[in-house]
Order: C-alpha cells, then structure tokens, then sequence
C-alpha cells in the first residue's frame, strides 16, 4: 500500500517536474544571441510597369442594384435612375381555380408595387421618390437619352419617403402608400399604391408595364434599390370577365425581368491613366518586377501600394467606395483571371485628391511563398456596378507620379551561428 | 533475466541517442545564450552527488573509459533532472524550471579483460528562449516590438568505449565521440502595430563532430587509485537546410582525479579538469574545474557529498564566469543489487558578466544489471 502511494506520488511530482518555463527577458548584447532580426524598409519607385486600364467587366444590367441619384456637381449633375420591367399576365385570366376557364382581362382597379431600397444615407432629407411610366420596349441596351421624353411627360407618382416614414405605422391612409424599416439588414421595403389611371393593365401589351424612377432631396440624393430576390414587385388587381360579369382577380405578385439602371453623365473615357471603380466598372493591371532579394531570402512583413490620384475620385459623394488590390492566377491583360483568395483594401473618399495606400502584405507574401505566382496587382471595386464612385491614378509613365511599393522585409535570421 | 535480454534492454535504452532521436539535455545556462551552449556535466547521479570528483572512478560516468574495466557485470543506466533556476540581472529576477534527461548507457565486459560501453550524454546544451522589448524607427514612426528568439536542443555526445585492466594495478581506455544533434531555432518578432505581420521564421539547426578519448587508471596503493584521462574533439559543424552554417573548433580537455577508500565504508575522492574552450571563439575562456567528494555507508544505501567549483566557458567581459555548487545524495539498492535507484539534490550558484544564476537540481538516476 505504502510503495503504491509512493509511487502515485513520484508519477504526479514527474508529471509536475516536466513543465517547462525557459523564457527569460533578455538582456542585450551580453546574454542575448549574436544573430539579430534585421529589419530593411525600401521602396521600390521603378519596380511597377505595364499598367493598364479596362472597362466593361459588370454592366449596369448585370450590377445587383439599382443605382438611384441626383447629385450636382460642379459641371454637371450626376443622375443615376432605375428602369425596370415586369410582364403581365397575358390577354386572359383563369376565372376558378377548379377549372380551366379563362375569360378576358378587362383591366386593373388599382396595383401595389413593392421596392426594396437597399442603401440610402441617413443624413439625406426630404428624400422623394418619382415613379414613371416607361415604354415596355426597354432593354439592357437602354441608355440614359433614350429614354429622357418618358422620364419627362410620364409621371405617375411622387412619393416623399421621409414623410411616409414619418407617418404613423409607417403608412399614408390616403394614398395607401407604406413602409416597413427592417433595422437588421438596413433596408426600407417600400408599399406604393397605384390607382387605376397609374395602374393600366393593357392587354394588347400581356400586360406587360415599364416604369422608372427619379429620386430628389434637399442633398446627398443617392439611394439604391435591390434587384432578383429583393427587386421590385407589382401586385395586381384584376377585373376579369366572367360571363360577361366582371369578377376581381388578385393574381401572384410579378417580379421584373429587366431592372437596370440609366446614367448621365456617361463614364469619361480610359486614358492613360489607372481608371478603378464607376459603371461599366473599370479595373486597372499594374505589373511589379518583384525584386528576387526580396522573393527569395526574406520575410515580408509589410508592404504597401502608394497611389497618386490623378483627378479628385468621383461618385456620389455620401457613397465612399472601396477599391480592393487582388493578384491574378495568370497574366491574359484585361481577362486574366483574379485570385479571389487574398485581397488587400482601402477605402476611396469622392473628393479626395490624397496619395490613395493599399496594404497589399498579403499579396506580396503570395508572390513570395509561390515563386510561379504571376506579380501581377488587379485593382478593382469591391463592389461592381454598384457605386458610381471612380478614381484615377497616375501610371508609370508619368514618373513624378507613378504608382511605388513601399516593402519591409526581414533578411533570413542566421540560425546556427554562435 | 539473461545475458541476451540484457543486452536487448540496453539498446532500447541507448538506441534512440544512436538514431538521433534523443533529446540528450543538461542543465541549461544564460551564460551559453552568446556561446556554442552550455557544457554538459559528463556524470552519473552518484557521481554527480558527489560533486563530481567520484566520476573519473565510476564506470557509469562517461568522462573516462579505463573505470569500465572494473565494471564486472553487464549494466545499462540513465539519469533525469528538474531544475529551478533563478536568474538574476540588471536587477531583474526570472525564474525558470527545466526538466533533462542527461545520461542514458550501457556498459559490460565483452572478453575476460576487455569491457565495452555504448551511450550519449550532453555535450552541449543549447535550449534557451529570449524575450526582448524595444523599439525603433521604422516608416519615420518608432515602432515598438517584441522579440522571442528560441533554441531548442542540443548536441549529445555518442560514446562508443572500451577498457582493460592490464595489470592488477593498471587500466586503459579509449574512447570514439560522435557528436550529434539538433536544435530547433524560432525567431519571432511582433509589433505592436498591426499593420506589420509578425516575423516568424524558424530553422532545425543539425550539428555534428567528432572525437577520441583515452585514459588511465592506476592503483597506487591499496585503497588508492589516481586517474587520468585526456580528450579531443575536431570540430562542431552547423548546418541549416544542408547548408553549413558554422564550423567552431572544440576544446582539448585533460584531467585527473584521485580516490582514496580507507575503509569498505568510506570513499573520498577529487577531481580537476581543464579544457581549452577559448578556440571556440570570442566571449570563450579556457576553464579550470575541481571537484570533491565523498560516499560513506554501504554501497546498499550509501550517503554522497560532494563540493566542485570553476569556470564557466562562455560569458561577457574578459573573465570567465564561476560557479560553485554543493550536492548531497543516496542510493539504494533492490533485488540483490540488481537495480538501483540514485537519488540526488544540488545547489549551484554562477557569477559573472553582471548575472548570477541560482540552481536547484533534483536528480535521478535509475541502474540496472540484468
């Protein structure tokens, strides 16, 4: 029993005796190690050529938003409207669910149509929304002048959403318009009423209505509306008839099949500066002669893309946008395909003429680690087509200007020198 | 238990510090940071205890070969210790705790006058871990930071070891050291800034050497032996990924000790040694170490005690360190002396550069003769 006990006892004191603690604050140089972590910081001002822009990559079409503005600027005023179209239901309607009957559509008592607004800045006021009546040919191709008349003599409703918020419930009882604020996901789900002049179900088109939308405030007009799942929706209501009887008929609710967005002014054209962000998005390629003492022996610890903006970034001004560097998994120009597994980013102000630094460390610690990686940086928007923001920087070629990376780096420690 | 079983025990005893796979460490040392590392004490727990001065005369030890003449039967041994240290600096005290398991082999006769011994015990121990706050200019900011540089491993000595006693009064050894080891170095560097990563490389650092040993043990009279012993090694060669790193000259050592056992009951003993550790490179200095000791009471469960005293190899300044120790032990013998269990404790004390080092060791050391 005892030699049991003595034994448990010296196998717990082992267990306790193996802890290791040998960590001791240094004292330098007499009890420190001879080898030291060398730090170099240099900045590679010639190491970035080749530099491009390219234009064109997510159309307003394919952006996942409505893009809704009325910002003056200085020269011009920038004016962002959303179009969209929805198909109805065709000539005729069922009249019973539990046959096949159909009788003719003879028109709508009124229709609801329900937007999404998705973004908007809070400290924008007496924002007010302007709903027109479209020509139902609109397509992707749609621009900004073609359908200027419409957006001029078609006004079907105006709707003032800080008013509407305002109401209690969040609904007007006599237009029948409401609201509803969902503060999670930051969105406001608009309800318009549209009356029967508003509301035409014409059956010589299926049904089919366009409509756009112009937004005003008091400043910093700049929304945007959501598009697929959180697009806009029309709830009709039906009269059918029936026999000759006219019956009421409230079909499914209709999501658009075409929500895109027109603009003016139209984007500047690509020169030769480093174009990142508006609509069509614009991307820029910058090419780095990575230096091979730099790849090859050392740890980079922090690297950064120094940027000098050519023009004052533009866009909406509320609408600060994020430009992100990426690397590419092969160097095609404008189609290379992008790394989407690291990125580095940094937030552009509109307005701003400051030098514009990207943290690209991670990057350049890919190039290093995969010495087949091309050293090729895609600047790109983080968010496509969905902000009117832009910015341009100066190229290489202009070599007061041009874009240089600033990297820190540690040589390789030397390990097994006494 | 047979012959062949013992001799089966005994590899799987030394058998890992032959492929390399040993983790052979010794008592760990501030002093051996700027240095090769911190030499390791080449001595069983019952040499240890008694300051060392018995391990010219103890065929476990492996600082002579001529003693494994007298070793008899076939005896495989190995040793641990923890040690809390206390290291006192600029004011500053840290403490630290560390636990090796310096010694490991086996020795037997081969041949009516010939014995042979195979094993590994510390050369150097190179386990340490530096912690550094400081700051400089960087991107025109003084950027503040925490270095972390580790060692951990060491070099062990793999001795391969013969002896005959020649006479009733003479015996010899000689001795082949492979040294070989391992450390695994860390380098790491965080700023208090973010925005720079942290620094974090890391490299095994493999070393390797070689060298010969001999010595003599003479009985000069009944009761009283002297002995002396002599040792070389070429070089400690350092490589990183296959690439050599360092090549460090090692020392010649030479010593000699004396044992005197006035009766069956009483042994005393000292020792000197000196090693040549100044071509090792700057901050190394040639060492003088002594020792004394003594054991009383039958070998079944004999008390040990011992002194020793000298100079660390490696330190700032122009003189080397010093340290000087005391160490109190026992043993005790099971199954007709068959296995035996070393019990040891020993206060050290270093000094020199501005740093003392205060050292609590307990050992253990556990032989067994199949």
């Amino acid at each position: 029993m005892i030699r049991r006990r003595l034994a448990l006892v010296g196998a717990v004191l082992l267990v306790a005796a193996c802890v290791e603690r040998l960590a001791a604050p240094g004292h330098c140089p007499d009890y420190c190690p001879t080898g030291q972590i060398t730090v170099v910081d240099t900045l590679l001002t010639t190491s970035i050529n080749r530099d491009s822009s390219y234009r064109g990559y997510v159309l307003a079409y394919q952006s996942p938003l409505m893009l809704a503005a009325n910002l003056p600027g200085a020269t011009d005023t920038l004016d962002g409207r959303p179009i969209f179209r929805m198909n109805g239901y065709g000539a005729r309607f069922r009249i019973s669910t539990v046959d096949t009957s159909t009788g003719p559509i003879l028109g709508a008592d009124s229709a609801r149509l329900q937007l999404y607004v998705v973004r908007r800045d809070t400290a924008t006021h007496n924002l007010r929304l302007q709903l027109y009546r479209l020509p139902i040919t609109i397509d992707t191709s749609t621009t900004f002048g073609s359908v200027a008349a419409p957006f001029t003599d078609s006004l079907l409703r105006t709707v003032n959403i800080d008013t509407l918020l305002a109401q209690p419930g969040r609904k007007d009882s006599v237009t029948g318009d409401s609201a509803v604020v969902d503060t999670a996901n930051h969105r406001v789900v608009l309800s318009l009423k549209l009356d029967t002049a508003a509301a035409r179900y014409i059956a010589a088109d299926s049904g089919t209505v366009a409509y756009g939308i112009r937004i005003a405030a008091d400043t910093l007009a700049s929304i945007a509306f959501g598009k697929d799942a959180f697009g806009p929706a029309l709830q009709w209501y039906l009269r059918v008839d029936s026999l000759g009887m006219p019956v009421a008929r409230t079909p499914g609710a209709l999501g658009a099949r075409l929500a895109s967005f027109v603009f003016a002014p139209p984007p500047a054209p690509l020169d030769s500066t480093l174009a990142v962000g508006g609509v069509p998005s614009t991307r820029s390629l910058l090419r780095v002669a990575f230096p091979k003492v730099i790849r090859d022996s050392a740890q980079i610890i922090r690297a950064t893309l120094f940027l000098v903006p050519a023009v004052a970034a533009r866009g909406a001004p509320a609408d600060s946008f994020v430009i992100e560097a990426r690397s590419v998994f092969a160097d095609f120009g404008a189609k290379s395909p992008i790394d989407l597994r690291l990125s580095d980013t940094t937030v552009i102000h509109v307005g701003a003429t400051d030098t514009v630094k990207i943290e690209v460390t991670n990057l350049l610690q890919a190039w290093a680690a995969d010495s087949t990686h091309p050293t090729v940086l895609v600047l790109l928007p983080e968010r496509e087509a969905q902000l009117f923001g832009e910015i341009r920087f100066y190229p290489s070629v202009a070599a007061a200007f041009r874009p240089t990376l600033q990297v820190t780096f540690v040589r390789r420690f030397p390990f097994g020198v006494p | 238990m047979t012959h062949r079983t013992g001799w089966i025990i005994a590899v799987l005893l030394v058998g890992p510090a032959l492929t390399g796979g040993a983790m052979a460490v010794a008592q760990d040392s501030q002093f051996g940071i700027r240095g090769l590392g911190t030499p390791g004490r080449w001595e069983s727990v019952r040499s240890r205890t008694t300051g060392g001065a018995f391990g010219p005369f103890d065929p476990l030890s492996p600082l002579m070969e001529a003693s494994l003449a007298d070793i008899g039967q076939l005896t495989a041994t190995a040793a641990g210790g923890t040690s809390n240290r206390d290291v006192l600096v600029g004011g500053t005290a840290t403490s630290l705790r560390a636990t090796r398991f310096p010694l490991m082999g086996v020795a037997g006769p081969v041949a009516r006058r010939l014995a042979v011994s195979v094993g590994f015990t510390t050369y150097l121990d190179k386990s340490w871990d530096v912690t550094l706050r400081d700051s400089f200019m960087l991107r025109g900011v003084l950027q503040r930071y925490t270095d972390e540089i580790t060692s951990d491993g060491s070099v062990a000595d793999i001795r391969i070891a013969a002896a005959s006693r020649l006479t009733r009064r003479i015996a010899l050894g000689a001795g082949l050291h492979v040294l070989a080891g391992s450390t695994r170095m860390t380098a790491e560097r965080q700023f208090d800034d973010s925005t720079f990563h942290r620094v974090q490389q890391s490299a095994e650092v493999r070393y390797d050497g070689l060298g010969v040993s001999g010595s003599v043990l003479i009985g000069v009279a009944p009761g009283l032996t002297i002995a002396g012993w002599a040792r070389r090694d070429n070089r400690l060669r350092a490589k990183v990924a296959d690439t050599t790193s360092a090549v460090t000259d090692l020392p010649l050592m030479a010593g000699g000790g004396v044992l005197f056992a006035p009766s069956p009951s009483a042994r005393l003993g000292a020792s000197v040694a000196w090693r040549s550790w100044s071509k090792a490179g700057a901050d190394a200095f040639d060492t003088w170490t002594w020792s004394a000791g003594a054991e009383f009471g039958s070998r079944r469960m004999p008390i040990r005690l011992g002194a020793r005293g000298g100079q660390m190899p490696f330190g700032p300044g122009t003189e080397a360190p010093t340290e000087v120790a005391g160490s109190l032990g026992t043993g005790r013998a099971f199954a007709q002396g068959r296995a035996l269990i070393d019990l040891g404790l020993e206060r050290l004390e270093r000094r020199g550069g501005g740093l003392t080092e205060r050292v609590w060791t307990v050992l253990v050391g556990i032989t067994v003769r199949p």
